[in-house]
């Protein structure tokens, strides 16, 4: 059996009486691909805050490996190796694409340590790599501001890759995407699969099909169910809180 | 290295090339005023700096130029003959001895309670090193508590406003070691070695010029660093580039306090040139005009803000001199500022980038115009 790369034991946060996660419970195995589905409100975003330090847990804990990362800066879990895509595409517009890309090849975090000039060679083939990768080797040298709303999606995956944590969360990576778009964006991320550990948020059925290994089904914070695609999709609690009668995709 | 790069270094070298021969063709009275105007300069490219690439906008930039301004005055002040005239041979600022209780004695260490604090200023470099020490340090310790509080945008300028205010407010009502209003005036000479700087000869000019091409100088080199590069990317989304590792604070405070000492600097060089430092120096408008001078000749260019100030203090100075404008040339310079923000929101430094890259873009595009037909030449010829 794989070694757990992430591992979420009886997290939860009470927002004043309201518990929008509440002792939620799940390991993620090195290298796997985990889908977090949900009705709005179950806890997906807010569970994926709780893991990267944007909101901080009033319960539980996690680890990353064997760290214990529970409420640590953002910062400091993103260098202990925990990335994000954020719901809302964010880059850095008014940087081009590929300085974009370096800005997430600094691997030193310290302003005095980045007092220097240019970058490594192995820097460099790492950002052509993931241009290559998200298909904006073209657009290398436009402003980020410039590129239409998918572009946009891929350069925020492609500061991930570029990051390169073990652990990967991604929040809809393809809302708001043509279904070319889509396609696209599930190729990329299936090639990320193995080389690190992903957890996806996401409503597109068509593109949880594409990606999918196990699904975790959240409901009003708790974990409802988990297992594969046909395991979720003929669990009739999921069919009642989730899915309606009509089944995934 | 690119064409863009290239007329990039073309551009400064031709600045410092200006500024350095500006003493050929001017009289000594022009000089001293350009090189207060080099001294505004340096304070562009302060403003440009936090401004324009960490995207603090800083209303009170002048609590950090007054702060360096107030240091070395301390110092040349005690440097001043005025300072010995009093029967002492020890020096202690006149102000004092005026203000002096009856039977007080007429020491630096005592003639007030709070006038030791004078003391270590005899020795000019001290003066110089808190120059530069106070302002960076008053910006680290502001930047540590607003920055960790994650307050940004306007809050930062409101924060900062206040305090410019709050500190000018200080410096007045602390009357006994700051003289209040009148500020410190009769100040002595800047001295390198046995060399004396006076404000009206041509040494001083090449003085505040060179530290304004190092200054302009180390400022872009410094953005060009990667530690720029993720200040820039931190200006565009704080929390992308949290969420990439990078202590945002950290490289917020380090770049404030850059900033603010670059501020202090230009403050000691204003003292140099112009003899005097006083509370005005820590008025709002002040403040909002060393923005204005950044956001006319562009503030997310180093050169560009530098420049502006320059150019608009020569603007105002010309035009407030010239007879018939002596009462509008305020309405004047007004009217540039809310033409070019309406306008040209990047400045004049913007503008000149998106003509230098329409004419770069033709140059390229032309020869391989010339290429196709060429190519199309020769399959006819087949």
């Amino acid at each position: 059996m794989a070694q757990v790369a992430l591992t979420i034991d009886g997290l939860g946060v009470d927002f004043g009486g309201f518990k929008a996660v509440n002792g939620v419970s799940l390991t993620v195995e090195d290298g796997e691909l985990r889908v977090l589905l949900g009705a709005n409100g179950a806890g997906k975003t807010t569970l994926m805050d709780l893991v990267s330090g944007k909101t901080k847990s009033t319960e539980g804990r996690v680890f990353l490996h064997d760290a214990d990362i529970t409420n640590w800066e953002e910062h400091k879990i993103a260098r202990a190796g925990v990335g994000r895509k954020f719901q809302i595409p964010s880059i850095f517009k008014d940087l081009t694409v590929r300085r974009n890309l370096e800005v997430a090849s600094c691997r030193n975090p310290g302003v005095l340590a980045n007092l220097r000039f240019g970058f490594s060679k192995q820097a460099k083939q790492d950002v052509d790599h993931v241009l290559d990768l998200i298909g904006l080797t073209e657009e290398a040298n436009r402003l980020a501001a410039y590129l239409s709303h998918g572009q946009t999606q891929w350069l925020e995956l492609g500061l991930l890759i570029t990051q390169n944590p073990k652990v990967i969360l991604l929040d809809e990576p393809t809302a708001g995407m043509t279904q070319a778009e889509t396609r696209k964006t599930s190729e990329i991320v299936n090639s990320l699969k193995g080389k690190h550990t992903l957890i996806v948020v996401e409503h597109d059925m068509a593109f949880v099909r594409e990606i999918a290994e196990r699904i975790t089904v959240l409901h009003l914070g708790s974990v409802l169910a988990e297992g594969n695609v046909e395991q979720i999709e003929t669990d009739p609690r999921v069919r009642a809180a989730y899915l309606g009668s009509k089944g995934i995709g | 290295m690119s064409d863009k790069r290239r007329f990039e270094i073309a551009i400064y070298l031709a600045f410092f090339a200006f500024i350095m021969c500006a003493p050929l063709v001017l009289e000594p009275f022009w000089l001293n005023r350009i090189a207060k105007y080099l001294v505004f300069g340096m304070l562009g490219i302060a403003v440009a700096l936090s401004w324009g690439y960490a995207g603090i906008l800083n209303l009170g930039q002048g609590l950090f130029f007054g702060a360096g301004a107030y240091m070395l005055a301390m110092s040349l002040k005690l440097a001043s003959p005025t300072s010995l005239q009093q029967g002492s041979d020890r020096p202690v600022p006149d102000f004092m001895l005026w203000n002096a209780e009856p039977g007080s004695p007429t020491e630096l260490c005592c003639i007030n309670k709070a006038s030791f604090l004078w003391l270590p200023f005899q020795h000019q470099w001290f003066g110089v090193f808190m120059g530069l020490v106070l302002p960076a340090g008053i910006a680290t310790i502001i930047g540590i508590i607003v920055f960790r509080k994650r307050i940004s945008g306007v809050f930062v300028s409101i924060i900062t406003l206040a305090l410019v205010l709050l500190v000018r407010l200080v410096v007045i009502d602390a009357q006994p070691i700051t003289n209040g209003f009148n500020g410190l005036t009769d100040l002595g000479w800047f001295k390198v070695g046995e060399f004396e700087f006076d404000p009206y000869i041509v040494p001083t000019y090449y003085f505040v010029a060179v530290a304004l091409c190092l200054v302009l100088a180390g400022a872009r080199l410094l953005i060009e660093t990667r530690a720029g590069l993720i200040l820039q990317a931190i200006r565009d989304d704080q929390n992308r580039a949290r969420y990439l590792g990078f202590d945002v604070p950290l490289y917020q405070t380090f770049f404030f306090a850059v900033s603010a000492g670059i501020a202090g600097l230009a403050g000691m060089f204003y003292v140099v040139v112009s003899e005097f430092a006083s509370p005005t120096f820590m008025d709002l408008t002040f403040s909002i005009t060393m923005v204005v001078w950044a956001a006319v000749g562009g503030r997310s260019s180093i050169l560009g803000a530098c420049i502006g100030a320059i150019v608009i203090n020569m603007i105002s100075a010309t035009v407030s001199e010239t007879e018939g404008f002596a009462e509008a040339w305020k309405v004047i310079i007004g009217l540039i500022f809310v033409l070019v923000v309406l306008y040209l929101p990047r400045g004049f430094a913007g503008l000149a980038h998106d003509l230098l890259d329409r004419f770069l873009a033709r140059g390229k595009a032309a020869p391989s115009q010339h290429a196709i037909e060429a190519s199309d030449a020769s399959q006819l010829a087949e």
